[in-house]
């Protein structure tokens, strides 16, 4: 008798990796769920026994998927599987039900090793020499797909940094990957700071013939509650709005980039973080007019903090002539494993 | 033998490059002992390495803010990640004296500080270096630059 496994994430790499990565020799059907509420209709009517589970998804993420499970008498066993590893993310997900947690990307050693910690598989010595066939080998996948995977699985190690600094807890969103005119980016930048006034930070990287930039934009009216995490009592001066920007730029785009070399091996060259402005208006940060450049492959993210009013917009922007490179770099990626 | 003379030349080229690049370089301990004083500290500060080396950094600038330094070095050692000074925060970190004291317009060296983790052969971080850059020049250009903007404002 097989074992029926759901494998639910956006990404449609995450869901080929992890396919891959579960043992040969287990006898599984896998099916797959690109969001929570697919997962749940699909196990409504399907029944399931294991779901391994993703959680910053659209439509609906892991935690909600968690949360409509709680109750449901035949549930599947949850693995969740997910780029989010800050602590707290993992301790919520195992309170709301999740029989394990474990960081993206797995390997078949890690998932191999955990699936016989909660004895849901037990290696067969007559092991199937057929693979479980549930890939096509030549499945290949857009420049947009893996930068967006990669990109979520360095954004939760950048949060994860964060959310150690400031003691909190990170809410996360699904990164978006776009290729952008000049003009369009202006409009992408005022659609995601609603404010009048940000405060911007940037740092730029190169290596193996990728350049790019990391904007970190500031809504303003997040200094109050930065200011009172990080300890500081005084009234709020320029300096300890550079400071602020500073530090949570630091530790956000450090860990970031970071956690974006070791996947595409590159080990980049960076920049000191420039103050770009302060106190300006969106519009002002990029000179539309005065840019030499006409379009740009770019990653946002959006970063919130939960309980607090601090919200901040991360933003790679990947030269034009950067794309080729960084497109064939990818494809290895998703090859691999 | 002539494979060790050379991986002794080999340290000592490196070592010259290290004393002698020219941005500051500080290697610091867990308890903030001073492990490397580079030739542009020892110059600018006054303070030979021979003196600094081993000695808290703070009894050697007893002028730094030691709660502010200190919380941004356990933070380097403790998230494992660089952190960034910039000179519009902190404009003279290390108060030395200006490279061109006599056709400058700044008293004292704009600095911008980038603290990075080292790791070990075991991969624990048990030092931290700083990196001091000199940005008077660009300090200035940008204060002056503002300073005309706002001129212009007024006036208009």
């Amino acid at each position: 008798m097989s074992t029926k496994v759901l494998i639910c994430d956006d990404s449609k790499i995450a869901r080929k990796q992890l396919a891959k990565a579960l043992p040969n020799d287990w006898k599984v059907e896998i099916e797959f769920a690109e969001n929570g509420q697919d997962a749940l209709e699909q196990i409504a009517a399907n029944g399931f026994d294991v779901l391994f589970l993703d959680l910053n998804m659209p439509v609906k993420d892991g935690y909600e998927t968690l949360e409509a499970l709680q109750g449901v008498a035949s549930a599947p066993v949850v693995i969740v599987v997910s780029g989010d590893v800050q602590p707290k993310a993992i301790e919520r997900v195992k309170a709301m039900g999740a029989a394990a947690f474990h960081k993206k990307p797995a390997t078949a050693e890690d998932i191999r090793t955990l699936l016989l910690e909660l004895e849901l598989f037990s290696p067969n010595a007559q092991a199937s020499e057929t693979p479980n066939e549930v890939v096509t080998a030549a499945e290949s996948f857009t420049l947009q797909e893996t930068l967006q995977e990669v990109s979520n699985i360095a954004m939760g190690r950048a949060a994860s940094v964060l959310a150690e600094m400031l003691n909190v807890f990170i809410k996360l969103p699904v990164p978006r990957v776009s290729i952008l005119e000049v003009g369009e980016l202006q409009m992408a930048l005022e659609y995601s700071v609603k404010e009048d006034s940000c405060s911007a930070v940037s740092q730029g990287f190169v290596g193996s013939g990728i350049a790019f930039e990391a904007l970190l934009i500031f809504n303003d009216s997040s200094f109050p509650d930065m200011a009172t995490l990080l300890g500081m009592t005084d009234a709020i001066s320029r300096e300890h709005e550079t400071e602020l920007l500073m530090d949570v730029s630091s530790v956000l785009v450090g860990p970031f980039m970071d956690a974006v070399g070791k996947q595409l091996n590159i080990d980049f060259s960076h920049g000191h973080p420039t103050l770009l402005g302060q106190h300006v208006r969106i519009a002002d940060l990029i000179n539309v007019k005065k840019a030499s450049w006409k379009r740009t492959l770019a990653v946002e993210i959006v970063y919130e903090v939960e309980n607090y009013q601090i919200n901040c917009d991360l933003m790679l922007l990947f030269t034009e002539d950067s794309v080729p490179t960084l497109e064939h770099l990818l494809s290895f990626l998703a090859e691999d494993e | 033998m002539s494979m060790q003379s050379d991986g002794l030349a080999d340290f000592h080229w490196m070592f010259d490059l290290l004393h002698h690049i020219d941005v500051g370089l500080v290697v610091l301990d867990r308890q903030y002992k001073i492990q490397l004083w580079n030739s542009f500290m020892e110059n600018h500060s006054g303070v030979s390495s021979s003196i600094a080396k081993q000695q808290s950094l703070f009894t050697v600038f007893s002028d730094l803010e030691q709660s502010w330094l200190q919380q941004k070095l356990d933070n380097v050692f403790g998230l494992k990640t660089p952190i960034y000074i910039s000179w519009e925060q902190r404009p003279h970190l290390f108060k030395f004296k200006c490279y061109r004291p006599l056709t400058s317009i700044a008293d004292y060296m704009y600095q911008n500080i980038a603290i990075r983790p080292i790791s070990g052969p075991n991969g624990a971080i048990n030092q931290v270096c700083l990196v001091v850059y000199d940005v008077t020049d660009v300090a200035t250009n940008k204060m002056a630059f503002e300073a005309i903007q706002q001129g212009g404002t007024t006036k208009a």
